[in-house]
C-alpha cells in the first residue's frame, strides 16, 4: 500500500500547480488576445459553462467509450501475441515487421487510412488500439524474458508443470512490466484518440466538440475540452492501474 | 535406483573440465564429493540433472527424478516455505503435510514469513527442506551447508538422514571434516 502523502507534500504539490497556472495567467495577460489565448479564469467558466450540460457528458462518455474499449483490445491482443510471440520464436519473428511499421508510422496516416477504409465511428478505437498494442506486445516480451533464469532451472529440475511454471516464475516477472506500459500507453492512447476524433469528428466525441470550438475560434472552450482531456486520462490512469494492481494484489 | 556416469569429457575453450571421466553410484547410497573449488564439482552435478551437456559421454538410466540443492537457494520471491514446497510437489490440499515437514527444520513462527524475511541459514534450510520433500530418486546436494553454523549444520543433516527415505544421495563440499561422523563414501574429483 502507497503511504498517504504528507499535508506538505500536498502542499508543495499546490504551490506548483498554482506557479504554473501563474505562469498561464501571465501568458495570455502577455498575449492580450482572449480569442487566442485563454486566460485560466476563461477557461474555468467555459468549463462550468459546460459541465451542467447534456452533450458535455455526451461527448466524454462517448470519447471515454472508445478509447478504453481501444485500450483494452489491446491489452488483450498485446498480451496474447506477446505470451504467444515469446513461446513461439517463428511468430515474434514474423510479427516483427508489422510491429516495427505500427511504431514508426505516423498515427495521423492511420488516422486517415482508417477514416477511408472505416469511416469515422470506431476511429478512436482503432487508434488507440495501434497506439498501445505495440508497448503491450513489448512489455510482455520483456517481462517473460526477465523471468529469472535460476527458478525456471530449478523448476526445470524439480520437472515442475508448465502451469505452476506459467503463474509463480513467469507472472511476477511479467506484471510489473505490465503495469510499467500501461502507465505510459494509457496517456498516449488519450492523446491519440481525441487527435482521431479532431480529424474524423464522430458525433458525441470530444474530438469534435474540440474541431466545433475551433471553428468559431472559442479558445476558452477548446482549453476547457483540453483541461477535461487531461482530467479524464489522469482519472482513467488512476482507475486502469488501480484495478490491474489490485488483480495481482488478488491473483498473489 | 543406481546411476552411472559414463566417460564424461567436458571443456570449456582450453580449460579441461573432464577427460574420459566415469562414475557410478549405488541405489541408496550416501556419497560425499569433495575438490577443491573450481575443480568442478557444481558442473558435474549439472551434468547429472542435464543442466549442462557434456561434449562426451553419457548418463544412465535416463528420465531419473532429480532433487537438488543448488549453491543460491533459488527460492520463489514472496512465497513463505510451504509454498515453496507446494511448487515442487502438490497442491494447496497439502498445505498442512508440508507445514508439518518444515517442522523439523524452521521456527514455527518463521513458516508464515516470506522467505525474504527470513535469515540466509533458514533460507537455506528452506531449500533443503523443498528438494527433499520433492519426488525423486536421486538427491543432488551442492554445497548445502553454506551459511549454517556447526550446531543447525548437525541438525540439518540429521533431518537430511530421516528424510531421504532410502534415495541415493550425493553432496558436494568442500568442508569434509565436518562431516566427518556421517557415514559418507567419498569420492573425489581427478587431478587433469
Amino acid at each position: 500500500m502507497k503511504p498517504a502523502k504528507s499535508p506538505r507534500h500536498t502542499l508543495r504539490g499546490l504551490l506548483i500547480l498554482l506557479f504554473w497556472v501563474g505562469i498561464w495567467q501571465a501568458a495570455s495577460m502577455l498575449v492580450g488576445k482572449p480569442v487566442l489565448f485563454a486566460s485560466p479564469l476563461d477557461t474555468l467558466r467555459a468549463l462550468l459553462r459546460l459541465l451542467p450540460t447534456g452533450d458535455y457528458w455526451a461527448a466524454v462518455l462517448g470519447s471515454l467509450e472508445r478509447i478504453a474499449l481501444g485500450f483494452l483490445l489491446a491489452l488483450l491482443l498485446g498480451l496474447t501475441l506477446g505470451v504467444a510471440a515469446f513461446r513461439f520464436p517463428w511468430l515474434r519473428e514474423l510479427l516483427a515487421p508489422l510491429l516495427t511499421m505500427m511504431k514508426t508510422v505516423p498515427v495521423a496516416s492511420f488516422i486517415i487510412l482508417i477514416l477511408v477504409w472505416f469511416g469515422s465511428r470506431h476511429l478512436a478505437v482503432i487508434v488507440a488500439l495501434l497506439i498501445v498494442f505495440p508497448q503491450i506486445y513489448f512489455a510482455a516480451l520483456s517481462g517473460l524474458g526477465s523471468a529469472s533464469p535460476e527458478l525456471l532451472e530449478m523448476a526445470r529440475v524439480f520437472r515442475v508443470g508448465k502451469g505452476k511454471r506459467a503463474w509463480q516464475i513467469y507472472r511476477p516477472a511479467l506484471f510489473p512490466y505490465l503495469i510499467t506500459a500501461c502507465g505510459s500507453a494509457l496517456g498516449m492512447s488519450w492523446k491519440a484518440g481525441i487527435a482521431a476524433e479532431v480529424i474524423g469528428t464522430p458525433s458525441r466525441s470530444i474530438g469534435e466538440q474540440m474541431y466545433l470550438a475551433k471553428i468559431y475560434m472559442d479558445t476558452a472552450e477548446l482549453f476547457a475540452w483540453t483541461l477535461s482531456v487531461i482530467l479524464l486520462s489522469m482519472l482513467f490512469e488512476k482507475a486502469v492501474l488501480w484495478l490491474l494492481r489490485r488483480v495481482g494484489k488478488t491473483w498473489n | 535406483m543406481e546411476l552411472i556416469l559414463e566417460h564424461i569429457s567436458l571443456r570449456f575453450g582450453t580449460h579441461v573440465l573432464f577427460r574420459d571421466y566415469s562414475l557410478r553410484l549405488e541405489d541408496g547410497g550416501l556419497y560425499g564429493l569433495t575438490a577443491p573449488s573450481g575443480r568442478g564439482k557444481t558442473t558435474l552435478l549439472r551434468i547429472m540433472m542435464g543442466l549442462q551437456k557434456p561434449d562426451a559421454g553419457s548418463l544412465r538410466p535416463e528420465g531419473l527424478r532429480f532433487s537438488a540443492i543448488f549453491q543460491t537457494d533459488r527460492l520463489l520471491p514472496g512465497r513463505n516455505a510451504a509454498e515453496q514446497l507446494l511448487f515442487v510437489r502438490g497442491s494447496r490440499k497439502d498445505r498442512e503435510a508440508a507445514l508439518q515437514f518444515l517442522a523439523g527444520l524452521l521456527p514455527e513462527e518463521s513458516l508464515a514469513q516470506p522467505v525474504e524475511e527470513l535469515s540466509g541459514g533458514m533460507q537455506r534450510r528452506a531449500a533443503i527442506a523443498r528438494a527433499l520433500w520433492a519426488q525423486s530418486d536421486v538427491l543432488l546436494l551442492d554445497e548445502p551447508f553454506t551459511g549454517l553454523d556447526p550446531d543447525t549444520l548437525r541438525l540439518t543433516m540429521d533431518f537430511i538422514l530421516d528424510h531421504r527415505q532410502g534415495r541415493t544421495l550425493l553432496l558436494s563440499t568442500h568442508q569434509k571434516e565436518l562431516l566427518q561422523a556421517y557415514p559418507f563414501e567419498w569420492l573425489s574429483l581427478p587431478e587433469l
